[in-house]
């Protein structure tokens, strides 16, 4: 029933076919496409809905009966559409027993695709958790295991523990997966018929057990227990790969997927450390221009030849490290990179005497991670901190790489049309479009251009103002903590109380991001803060028009703006949304810096909004710059990737 | 990171614990190339052979099965500093042993890797046996004993004396050839006739033999002064363009010590075909024509191009290239040169940082310079030429060669080319913060190429052959039979109002003169006695009287003409003039011509191609050059064109039987009458010409036409080749 992805998109090995053979590629995604069309998944959807009768006068008993025919079925592989349509039919009766929700005609659709493994979009407030039980039930069915991949601890627990009853009904067993559990309980989570986990927690574990085999000599597990090793199976917390539907696709699978997951320990190397030390203070005699050039557009630093020369001066005398030239110019950079580029409360917050890394595209802050290579060293250097060691790399994945071992993948997520070639070409994943369920009457406020970053704050303190006073919700998203807190500042100021969301516990980010379509609130967020929680609309408030959303910023890519709008006007409720942004904004200086400073000089300095074709181009040409860039960059870790697979042939198979 | 070798590398925890050795298999040997030391390892087994530089030795040989690969690492760091290599070169260097088997670790082998890496290689074999199926290689035999045999003997003309020897042959070979050049030109006509195909096929299959086993057995003879000991195990079929020659692989001259040696085993191919050329070109001479003759002519024409054009220059990648390179002591020159001229373009054009020049002195970068430009202008020569040369000489039948040659060669020098650069232009990482200004710089020079050849306007100058004529001309011919008895000698200048060039005297016609005058006399006295007697026969008489005067009119009239005067003024010339001496020549004998030697005019003609646009768009001014006197330049003025159309040449020195470039009729004994109709253009010229210059030289006319692009002209010129071929 399934198709299995094509070659080059699964495994650890596949390589991302180019030249004619990607053209080719394309051209089987356009097929694979097409079989998940919205008439063809509709078609399904009515069989499906037409056993509905069948099946709600059944007894409980009677549809376990049902189930346990269908199980076998599945498990031994010889299902046919006949049986999937007895599955959805059953599921949805069974979620309407035990949760009290039938799922719609489109969530069936949606389920549909996910089951086919597609990306399946549906846009937000669809119940995507709802949706993705039903083809986790027949991936459970089938008895090799089912991973839902979430995007933070609290939706795995609260979902897993709210679609129990469904599962449970259906003779499955369902865990989680939560920061902190022990090796015993993530055992018996991953050995559930169906897991629900984040991403990281996942790869994680899946790179603590390959080490755990590497110490075993690196032998696959398979042959290990043909050799009758039972060491180290008593010690792997994961069963294998197999299916895997993740949840904000786009997120997990593009933006995030080169990120590597690395585990790491300390080195304890002390020479290194007074090394950093020094650099930091030695950068401080460097002078901009003359001895180093910074690019901020590809966040660059470059000693000049001067520069070069007048470190060897410097350290003409010092031992160790500072001998190698190469060396010592990787220092400087370094450190001039720390000065130069990295900004505190904008790429690192200083939290408890520690360097925390915030995550560029969520804003989010990341307690656990380290820069490479020094990198967060010579930032610690720089803030004065005490200088950890650097950490050894034990083992390393990217999140793109680990996807791909899955045997099959599904993924569902509120915008994924603008990746649909990537999603092809390195998941293997069509991408199936599902409708919403109530037609969507969202109102898109048209975008207001301010050529100074001070303007736009005011601007939209104004808007905030307004709306605040006739009582209508309003959430700002904006990129940086940084931001946000100003803006915080700016609306007390004004006596606007607001909710400002940039925490780390999800749990609470997700009450407030529910709360935020009371009367009267305002919310501001940065992008992705409580992702995969409904904001509901307060009463009285769709007479005002619903919640209103202002994007602080154009985002990186499109597809991020869109999640943020897909905040209001959910499931047929009103809403409206806006984009209030200045030319000083990170995405012009970065990614269309000419451009940009064109238009500036074009209107001068002025407080009015100068949206205009010409301002819609520059969002249009720097967010596609940035694609590109990004996208170009994904490739590059895949080929990377490849390279050293190649080299490393004879290192490690096991990562 | 902006650094040009980053220290450390994120995948090195693969390797850092990893406890690894060089195989057994592999033999080290030191070797200076232009100062710096390398250090090359050979895998005994396989015959491949690895380049490395001092620090990645030091690391390598730090392996030794004991000390993890970090440990090495590090020792190496703490000894070189910075030139010891960084984590992801070492990372490099590993693979790049572990791949070709030269590294032993003790880690279970990665089986998955392995197939994917067997079927890789046999993918790349297929593709490499695919794209150079102008090169495939076939192996047969191993010769070595053969050339065991036959070293000890053969090997003695690799001696000082053997050089002698060598010298004196082709010596005397050049010798006989220079002597003989004009008709082994004229031969070359007939090499790729169908008829001569299979003799040339022979030749080339008997020179490439030897060719080959004096590359063998030069390298057994070397080979015993080194421990390799010059093994020569494979021997086979090369396809060159499709068509088997015999190789011999000689790829353990390689390793040998004496430079000078691997540079003699280098060349004693080329050696060797210079010798056949010789002896052949000898022999040649003295045979009478036959097969023999045209077996030697084919055996020199192959030994000797092939040498001076492909294996014996080290522009094209043969065998004088390999020595070159190896006596320059810059490996991978051609490709170094290329990729060093890439590396200006992107250091100085482009600006992109970080980058490591390719060169590693600047006498290199000279030498790499100077190579990548010359060659690549003499390969692009080179293969116009062949192509040129096919076109003109292969028979019909063949003729699709040349344009899968042409196709082949567009290909692989400017489409796949072109395609990789633009690909690079723009997706490659290096480029990412210049590639603005790459794409700029890259576009504008094309546009300027463009421009240059598309719309700049440059004179048009097209070379046809001509003969110099006399302005004025006229041929003297007898008007009336009589003896000759006295003449003008031949070259005097002449006027046609005084002088008598020839004048003869005919008794006959005076002593009729003298009759008719009688009969005159007669005729007259018998009218007046009519007058008075008989009136009627008045009448009569004055009829007969009249008859009488016409007939001493036309006798008069032949006595003048029995002195010829020059019919225009010029210089008399007549060669044979002394013959005539006192000869009775009869009326309507051309006995000589009177000719304007000092007002010439060049008749040229043109084919019906060139006409065409003679007519409608050249310049009125042309320029002469005469043959065999390169320091004059003439100008002159296009007086005429006859349009018409004719057969007949106005020399038989234009047709190509007369060594000119109109193909005649091969059925007129004279080598007068065009193959096809040819329009005469005739050419005034301007100011004094010099003296050497009479009628009858061959000259050169260059007629410009309308200013046109470049583009426009090739266009028409492969558009003629075209219709020159297919008689369109």
């Amino acid at each position: 029933m399934r198709d299995p992805r094509p070659a080059w998109a699964s495994g650890a090995k596949g390589q991302i076919p180019q030249g004619l053979d990607g053209l080719w590629a394309r051209g089987l995604g356009v097929i694979a496409a097409l079989r998940l069309t919205r008439n063809r998944l509709l078609r399904h959807t009515k069989c499906v809905l037409a056993l509905e009768q069948r099946y709600n006068s059944m007894t409980d008993a009677r549809l376990r009966q049902e189930i346990e025919d269908l199980r076998v079925a599945f498990r031994l592989g010889r299902d046919t559409y006949e049986d999937w349509y007895k599955a959805f039919a059953i599921l949805r009766e069974v979620a309407w027993r035990q949760i009290g929700q039938l799922p719609y005609p489109v969530q069936v659709m949606g389920g549909w695709a996910i089951a086919s493994g597609a990306v399946a979009e549906m846009a937000t407030g669809e119940g995507k958790t709802l949706t993705a039980t039903m083809p986790a039930t027949i991936a459970g069915w089938r008895g090799r295991g089912c991973h839902i991949v979430t995007v933070n601890d609290y939706l795995a627990r609260r979902d897993a523990e709210w679609m129990e009853p469904i599962y449970r009904f259906c003779g499955l067993q369902v865990g989680y997966i939560e920061q902190g559990m022990g090796p015993a309980d993530r055992r018996a989570a991953y050995a559930a018929d169906i897991t629900y986990c984040t991403n990281k927690e996942v790869c994680a574990d899946f790179l603590r057990d390959r080490l755990l085999l590497a110490s075993k000599g690196g032998q696959p597990s398979w042959l290990e227990a043909l050799l009758g090793g039972k060491g180290s199976d008593g010690r792997l917390v994961q069963r294998g790969l197999y299916q895997a539907i993740v949840d904000e696709a786009d997120s997990v699978l593009i933006d995030e997927a080169v990120t590597p997951l690395i585990i790491s320990s300390d080195t304890g190397d002390s020479q290194q450390v007074e090394a950093f030390r020094q650099a930091a203070d030695l950068v401080c005699s460097l002078s901009k221009g003359l001895h180093y050039q910074v690019d901020m557009e590809q966040q660059d630093v470059e000693l000049t030849d001067e520069g070069i020369w007048r470190l060897q001066e410097l350290t003409a005398g010092w031992g160790g490290i500072w001998r190698i030239g190469r060396c010592r110019n990787e220092l400087a950079v370094k450190a001039l990179l720390a000065k130069e580029i990295y900004g505190r409360d904008k790429q690192y917050i200083v939290d408890q005497d520690k360097v925390v890394i915030v995550d560029d595209f969520t804003g989010r802050l990341m307690p656990d991670r380290q820069w490479r290579d020094g990198l967060h060293q010579a930032v610690e250097a720089k803030e004065r901190l005490e200088v950890t060691a650097p950490k050894e790399t034990l083992a390393r994945i990217s999140f793109q790489r680990f996807f791909r071992l899955y045997r099959s993948l599904a993924g569902m997520t509120g915008t994924a049309r603008e990746a649909v070639g990537e999603f092809w070409l390195i998941y293997g994943l069509p991408v199936a479009v599902i409708p919403p369920n109530r037609p969507c009457i969202r109102q898109y406020w048209p975008d207001v251009v301010l050529t100074t970053e001070q303007a736009k704050w005011a601007w939209i303190v104004r808007e905030i103002a307004k709306l605040n006073k006739i009582g209508r919700p309003v959430l700002v998203g904006t990129r940086t903590i940084r931001s946000s807190e100003f803006l915080s500042n700016l609306l007390a100021k004004e006596g606007i109380r607001c909710q400002v969301l940039n925490a780390i516990r999800h749990k609470e980010e997700a009450q407030i991001v529910s709360a935020a379509g009371q009367l009267g609130q305002v919310t501001i967020a940065t992008n992705m803060a409580g992702r995969g929680t409904d904001i509901k609309l307060g009463r009285g408030v769709p007479d005002l028009g619903g919640l209103h959303v202002i994007a602080a910023e154009r985002n990186e890519s499109g597809r991020i703006d869109r999640q943020l709008f897909g905040r209001c006007a959910r499931q047929g409720d009103p809403g409206s949304c806006q984009a209030i942004i200045s030319l000083e904004d990170e995405l012009f200086v970065r990614y269309a810096s000419r451009l940009s400073s064109f238009v500036k000089l074009r209107y001068g300095p002025t407080d009015r909004n100068i949206a205009s074709p010409l301002t819609s181009t520059l969002v249009a040409l720097a967010q596609s710059t940035a694609q590109r860039r990004a996208y170009r960059l994904r490739k590059a870790v895949i080929r990377m990737d490849h390279w050293l697979d190649e080299q490393l042939s004879f290192a490690a198979e096991y990562l | 990171m902006p650094l040009e070798r980053p220290t450390f590398h994120e995948a090195w925890y693969r390797v850092a614990d990893l406890k690894a050795r060089l195989s057994t298999m592999v033999r080290v040997s030191r070797q200076t190339y232009r100062g710096q030391v390398w250090y090359v390892l050979e895998n005994v087994s396989s015959n491949e052979y690895f380049r490395l530089n001092r620090g990645a030795y030091w690391f390598v040989a730090l392996l030794d099965g004991r000390r993890t690969v970090a440990q090495a690492w590090e020792l190496c760091n703490q000894r070189l500093a910075d030139e010891a290599p960084t984590q992801g070169e070492a990372i490099q260097i590993l693979g790049m042993l572990y791949a070709n088997g030269l590294l032993y670790a003790e880690v279970p082998p990665d089986t998955q890797v392995l197939f994917k890496r067997y079927k890789q290689r046999i993918s790349r074999q297929v593709q490499g046996t695919l794209m150079s199926l102008l090169y495939l290689k076939v192996p047969l035999l191993d010769p070595d004993p053969i050339l065991e045999r036959w070293t000890p003997i053969v090997g003695r003309l690799f001696t000082p004396l053997g050089l002698v020897a060598w010298l004196i042959l082709v010596s005397i070979g050049l010798w006989t050839a220079v002597g003989e050049m004009a008709e082994l030109v004229a031969s070359s006509r007939e090499v790729l006739s169908f008829p001569n195909l299979p003799l040339l096929y022979l030749a080339v299959v008997v020179a490439k033999v030897i060719h080959e086993f004096s590359h063998a057995f030069a390298c057994k003879w070397f080979g015993r002064a080194n421990p390799s000991g010059g093994q020569v195990h494979s021997m086979g079929v090369m396809f060159l363009v499709f068509v088997p020659v015999p190789y011999v692989d000689t790829s353990s001259a390689w390793v040998f010590r004496n430079r000078w040696h691997r540079a003699v085993v280098g060349m004693a191919g080329v050696l060797a075909e210079l010798a056949i050329a010789s002896t052949a070109a000898v022999t040649w001479v003295h045979l009478s024509p036959g097969v023999f003759k045209a077996v030697c002519y084919n055996l020199m024409f192959v030994a000797s191009a092939s040498t001076i054009l492909f294996n014996g220059n080290p522009l094209l990648r043969f065998d004088a290239y390999y020595v070159l390179s190896d006596l320059l002591e810059i490996p991978n020159l051609g490709q170094r040169a290329n990729a060093y001229l890439g590396y200006l373009v992107r250091r100085y054009l482009w600006a992109i940082r970080p980058i490591e020049s390719v060169a590693y002195s600047a006498s290199e970068a000279v030498w790499l310079i100077f190579y990548g430009i010359s060659s690549f202008v003499y390969r692009v020569y080179i293969f116009i030429r062949i192509i040129l040369f096919m076109n003109s000489r292969l028979p019909q039948g063949l003729w699709f060669i040349i344009p899968v040659m042409a196709a082949s060669g567009l290909a692989g020098w400017v489409l796949v080319p072109a395609g990789r650069f633009i690909k690079y232009l723009l997706t490659s990482g290096e480029l990412a913060k210049r590639r603005a200004w790459a794409i700029v710089s890259s576009l504008s020079m094309i546009c300027a190429i463009l421009v240059l050849i598309g719309l700049v306007r440059v004179s048009d100058p097209w070379p046809i052959d001509g003969i110099i004529e006399p302005n004025r001309q006229a041929v003297v011919y007898t008007l009336a039979d009589g003896f000759v008895q006295e003449y003008l000698p031949s070259g005097l200048d002449v006027q046609p109002t005084e002088g008598v060039i020839v004048r003869a005297v005919n008794p006959q016609l005076e002593s009729q003169k003298g009759q008719l005058y009688a009969q005159l006399r007669r005729l007259q006295v018998q009218r007046q006695i009519a007058q008075t007697e008989e009136v009627a026969l008045v009448q009569i008489l004055d009829e007969q009287i009249q008859a009488v005067e016409e007939q001493i009119q036309r006798v008069e009239t032949d006595l003048a003409n029995l002195e010829l005067r020059p019919p225009v003024p010029g210089t008399w010339i007549s060669p044979d003039i002394d013959k005539i001496r006192g000869l009775y020549l009869q009326r309507g004998q051309q006995i000589g011509q009177v000719a304007s030697l000092d007002d010439l005019v060049v008749r040229a003609t043109a084919g019906q191609d060139v006409a065409a646009m003679i007519v409608q768009q050249a310049d009125r001014t042309v320029q002469i050059r005469p043959r065999g006197y390169p320091q004059y330049l003439l100008e002159g003025n296009l007086a005429q064109i006859w349009p018409a159309g004719l057969t007949s040449l106005p020399s038989a020195a234009m047709g190509m039987r007369a060594g000119g470039k109109i193909p005649v009729r091969p059925d007129d004994p004279n080598g007068i009458v065009a193959a096809e109709r040819v329009f005469q253009v005739l050419i005034e010229p301007v100011g004094q010409w010099p003296q050497v210059l009479r009628p009858g030289h061959r000259v050169v006319v260059r007629i410009y036409m309308r200013p046109k692009p470049l583009i426009a002209r090739w266009w028409t010129r492969a558009l003629q080749v075209f219709q020159k071929r297919f008689q369109i």
